[in-house]
Order: C-alpha cells, then sequence, then structure tokens
C-alpha cells in the first residue's frame, strides 16, 4: 500500500532522511522507532504529503504524494506531532469541521462524528471546548479527526507524547483497536509504545533505516547470542588431559562456535560462565551441555539470553554512532 | 466552495470566540462614533461625505488587526498541518479564510448604519453618495483584508502579520500618492492608480466608476493569488 523508493530529504547541508526504502502492505501496523532528531518526522511529514522528498518517491495506493497529492491525501488520516487542534471549538463542531474538510456532508458527516466519537469514546464530551479538556482527551479528539472519513491508511506521529502512564495506556489500546481494519503507521521514540502496538518495527538513526522486522524476528536475528552456563568439576574424576576440568571444557568452546568467554566465580565451587555465539542466531544450548557432561562437570543452570528489543534498539543506534 | 463555505464558518466563528475579535470590532466602532460626530456640523449639509472621506484612515489599522491571525495563528499552533494533510486545496481554504475575514468586517460595518438613521433622522440626505461610501469602503476593506491575509501566511507571528500588512498599506496609500508628485505626470498618474485611498475618495464623493471597483476586485485577487501560493509553496520545501 505504501512505497519509499530511494527517499532522501535534505534541509540545507543537513540530511534527515538517507536514502530510505520501505514497502507497507495493506493492514499493517508499523513502528517508526529511532531517537529524537532521527528522521521520524521527516518521514511521516513526507509521507503524509506535507512536504516533498529532495530525491526518491512515495506513493500511497498508486498515488504519488507530490504528482497526486490530493488523491493521496484523501487516503490518509494524519494526527500531527502534539495534536494541534482549534482548542476554542467545542469537540463536535471541530470534528464537523475537519469532516467538511475531507468533503463529508449532511448524513454521511453525522454518522461520520458520531462514529469517530463512539470509537474515541468521546462521548462524554462531545459538547466540551477542546481547550477544556485533558490532554488524554485532546489526543483522542485528535485521533477522532483523523478517523472521520474512515481513512485505509493512519498516520500518528509521536501519539502518546506528553500524556501520563494511564492516558499512554488508554492511547495505545485505541491505536490497537484502530489497527484491526486498516494500516497504521506510529512513529515514537518510546520503545514499549512501538513493542506494544505494531507487528513491525523500522529503527530509525541519523535518517537510516538501521533495522526492520517484527520484533521477535528482530531479537532473533540481531540480538542475543550470549548463553549462560554454571558448573562445577565433579568429585573424584580426574581431568582427560592432566590439567583442570574447566580448562579443558573451555578449551572446547570454540571448537563449538563461541567467540568470547567470561568466567566468574558464583561460589560454593561453581563458575559462571557467559558464552557468546560467533553467530548472533547460533543455539549453543545442547553443545554446551555435551560438552560439560563430557568433560565431567555438573550443570546446575544453562541458559540462553534472550535480547530485549531496547537491546536491538540501541545496539542499532549505537552502530550508527560509531 | 463547500470547503470554503466550512472554512469561512469555522473562521467566522472564531472571530467572536477570541476576545480579539470583540477589541478589534469595539475600537472600530468607537473611532468611527468619534469620526461621524465631528464630520457632522450644524448648518453642513446632511452628507456623510467627510465622514468617508477620513473613514478609509481607520482601515489603514483596523484591517491588518483582522487578517493577522487568519494564517499565521495556524501556522503558530500548527492546526497548518491538519488543514494541509487533508484532501481540500489551498485556494479552498484562502478562499474560506479570506470569506470569513469579510464576513467580520461587514459585521463590523453594519452597526455603523446607525450613523445613516441618525442622519435621516435629522434631515433628508441624498442616499447615493452614502451607497457609494459604503462600497468603497467595503471593497478597500476587501483589498487591505486580502493583503494582510497574504502576510499572515507568510509568519507564525501575529505582530510581525500586523505590521508587514500596515507597511504594505502606508506604502499604498501615502507613500505612493507623494511619490506622484515627485515624479513626471506620466509616471505620477501611474502611481496615483495604484493607491487604494484615492480611488477610494471617488466613492466617498458619490461616484462608482467600474474601473475602481475592477482595481479593488482585481488587486484583491492578486493578493490572494499570492496567498495561495505561499501555502502551496510549503509544500515544496
Amino acid at each position: 500500500m505504501i512505497h519509499l523508493r530511494h527517499v532522501t530529504k535534505r534541509y540545507g547541508p543537513v540530511t534527515a532522511v538517507a536514502d530510505a526504502s520501505l514497502s507497507i502492505g495493506r493492514g499493517e501496523v508499523v513502528g517508526l522507532l529511532g531517537p529524537n532528531g532521527a528522521g521520524k518526522t521527516t518521514t511521516i511529514r513526507m509521507t503524509a504529503g506535507l512536504m516533498p522528498p529532495t530525491r526518491g518517491s512515495i506513493e500511497i495506493d498508486g498515488h504519488d504524494t507530490v504528482d497526486d497529492s490530493a488523491k493521496a491525501r484523501r487516503l490518509i488520516g494524519y494526527l500531527p506531532e502534539s495534536t494541534p487542534l482549534y482548542t476554542e471549538m467545542r469537540v463536535q463542531d471541530y470534528l464537523r469541521f475537519r469532516g467538511s474538510l475531507c468533503g463529508l456532508r449532511g448524513r454521511g458527516a453525522r454518522e461520520g462524528v458520531d462514529r469517530a466519537i463512539d470509537r474515541c469514546s468521546l462521548g462524554e464530551v462531545r459538547r466540551r471546548r477542546v481547550g477544556h479538556l485533558s490532554k488524554g482527551y485532546r489526543q483522542r479528539v485528535g485521533l477522532a479527526g483523523a478517523l472521520l472519513h474512515d481513512p485505509p491508511l493512519l498516520i500518528l506521529d509521536e501519539p502518546s507524547s506528553g500524556l501520563d502512564p494511564t492516558q499512554i495506556r488508554e492511547v495505545r489500546s485505541l491505536i490497537r483497536d484502530l489497527s484491526t481494519d486498516r494500516t497504521v503507521i506510529v512513529s515514537s521514540h518510546v520503545l514499549p509504545e512501538v513493542e506494544l502496538t505494531c507487528d513491525r518495527v523500522v529503527i530509525i538513526a541519523r535518517g537510516k533505516i538501521r533495522a526492520d522486522g517484527a520484533p521477535a524476528d528482530l531479537v532473533a536475528t540481531q540480538g542475543g547470542g550470549a548463553h549462560v552456563i554454571e558448573v562445577k568439576p565433579n568429585a573424584g574424576e580426574a581431568s582427560a588431559s592432566g590439567g583442570t576440568k574447566l580448562g579443558d571444557f573451555e578449551g572446547r568452546l570454540k571448537q563449538l562456535g563461541a567467540s568470547s568467554v567470561t568466567t566468574s566465580n558464583a561460589g560454593d565451587g561453581w563458575t559462571r560462565l557467559r558464552v557468546v555465539a560467533a553467530k548472533k542466531d547460533q543455539d549453543l544450548r545442547l553443545g554446551l551441555a555435551r560438552a560439560a557432561t563430557g568433560e565431567g562437570l555438573s550443570i546446575r543452570e544453562l541458559t540462553r539470553e534472550r535480547a530485549s528489543l531496547e537491546q536491538v534498539f540501541l545496539s542499532a543506534i549505537e552502530e550508527e554512532g560509531s | 466552495m463547500r470547503v470554503v463555505g466550512s472554512v469561512a464558518w469555522r473562521e467566522y466563528a472564531s472571530f467572536f470566540r477570541t476576545s480579539l475579535g470583540w477589541v478589534v470590532m469595539a475600537l472600530f466602532l468607537a473611532l468611527s462614533a468619534a469620526v461621524f460626530s465631528a464630520s457632522i456640523q450644524p448648518g453642513e449639509p446632511a452628507t456623510l461625505r467627510g465622514f468617508f472621506s477620513v473613514w478609509w484612515a481607520l482601515l489603514l489599522f483596523v484591517a491588518p488587526a483582522v487578517s493577522m491571525r487568519l494564517f499565521s495563528d495556524d501556522l503558530r499552533s500548527g492546526t497548518i498541518e491538519t488543514l494541509l494533510a487533508s484532501p481540500a486545496s489551498e485556494a479552498s481554504i484562502v478562499g474560506g479564510k479570506f470569506v470569513a475575514a469579510v464576513g467580520f468586517f461587514l459585521t463590523m460595518l453594519a452597526p455603523t448604519l446607525v450613523f445613516v438613521v441618525v442622519l435621516e433622522s435629522l434631515s433628508d440626505p441624498d442616499w447615493g453618495p452614502i451607497l457609494a461610501g459604503y462600497l468603497g469602503i467595503t471593497l478597500m476593506g476587501m483589498l487591505y483584508l486580502a493583503i494582510g491575509l497574504a502576510a499572515s501566511t507568510m509568519t507564525s507571528s501575529q505582530t510581525l502579520a500586523y505590521l508587514g500588512t500596515l507597511v504594505v498599506l502606508i506604502l499604498a496609500d501615502i507613500l505612493l500618492v507623494q511619490a506622484s508628485s515627485r515624479v513626471g505626470p506620466r509616471v505620477g498618474q501611474v502611481l496615483l492608480g495604484m493607491s487604494p485611498n484615492v480611488r477610494a475618495a471617488d466613492f466617498a464623493r458619490g461616484l462608482i466608476e467600474t474601473r475602481h471597483i475592477v482595481f479593488f476586485l482585481s488587486a484583491s485577487f492578486v493578493a490572494l493569488a499570492i496567498a495561495t501560493v505561499s501555502i502551496q509553496s510549503r509544500r515544496w520545501r
């Protein structure tokens, strides 16, 4: 549904987005994740048709956001960062106005406003002035405004910035509900927001796409690789090589595919080894267990460290920074 | 056209939801009343000619106050993004805001009809010059508001929009007239022709000339076209 092809955006000498290519299918919920100043808002604003790429092109359902901008915009519901609203208007008047900008009239407009109010749970505040609402409600009004013409694509720029934890939870749950029947792009620098609401994560750092995939896939392919094993030599058995049993075990780790090993004393005669596999997705648990028992060591713990999305995110950013 | 209507209605209503609209209207009416009372002298003919000939000077300061927030406020608050991300065209958004500003201006003018009623109760005024005067002030107001609207598309600061409009209007109304007397007669005529208040003076005298109407309407159109291009250019940056 959305195709970004080699998109670059420059502001004078500063490159905000560099050669970004991305395809997003219908019904996907995609999170653009990156630190502040990474290029998320620029990418979002270009996709919403508010500014052109310096190079490359963006298409929404076959409509170029520059050459065929009005048709592309008709398919988009957009919530800008910090949710600008006309604070002097009443909620329902504001939504009627937003609907009229999208061509909704008469019965269609009334139904669209009622539907959006219903979906965003704004019934009890529909006659109140926007300026008198809490930040959480204002965010919902912004979301309702983006939903009025029932667009197949929702673009939400930092939808929970500035909200308290309860409001953040409400907005996340609302985004989850809205994503059941449309494509959603959410930008955020808050990792749990993206992790909890999106099927797919695109990590952006310094204008470049650093990682792209389902959170679980990113963790499996980009993170992890470390194993922890705690061992203790069995009493009364001598080392086959004449050295220590632990020394023999460590000697076999390279052959198993380990790239680095750190050992520490776990107390009471136990030694804790952190074994990092040469390949990030390599599972060494079975090999480690066999090697340890073969060398006459008892095992009380053997685990493969699961990387969090946060580690993937941080390593993507650090990779770029280094 | 429907977008024009809904943008116009929202913008028109917002003049009355903010204190600025009421303050501008109160100021305009108070100053207008002062000009009216000063222009009526015992024993003089019952006309608004003196009133109309001074009234345009009030517009110089009042029209920019009406137009300064039209786009500047959207640029400051960020609501310009919701306007531009919608499928509505820039021309219809500009048109809607212009209609709202003219509507507010006409609403401001409406209470001044009391002056006509007062004049009617005192004597038997000639209606032709009064109608011509109102037509002139309306056309002049439209042009000033269109210029102010164009200025407001260029800055998120209402103060800058006000001052920018004021500079352009002073340039057109005062400096052009002064410059016209210091250059050759042909260039002087051209400069005078570009000055709105010189043309409005004919309306104040009761003359309705088509060329003046065409001037005000086409100059307003040019200012609105500049405003539209200015808003469109935000998509090109």
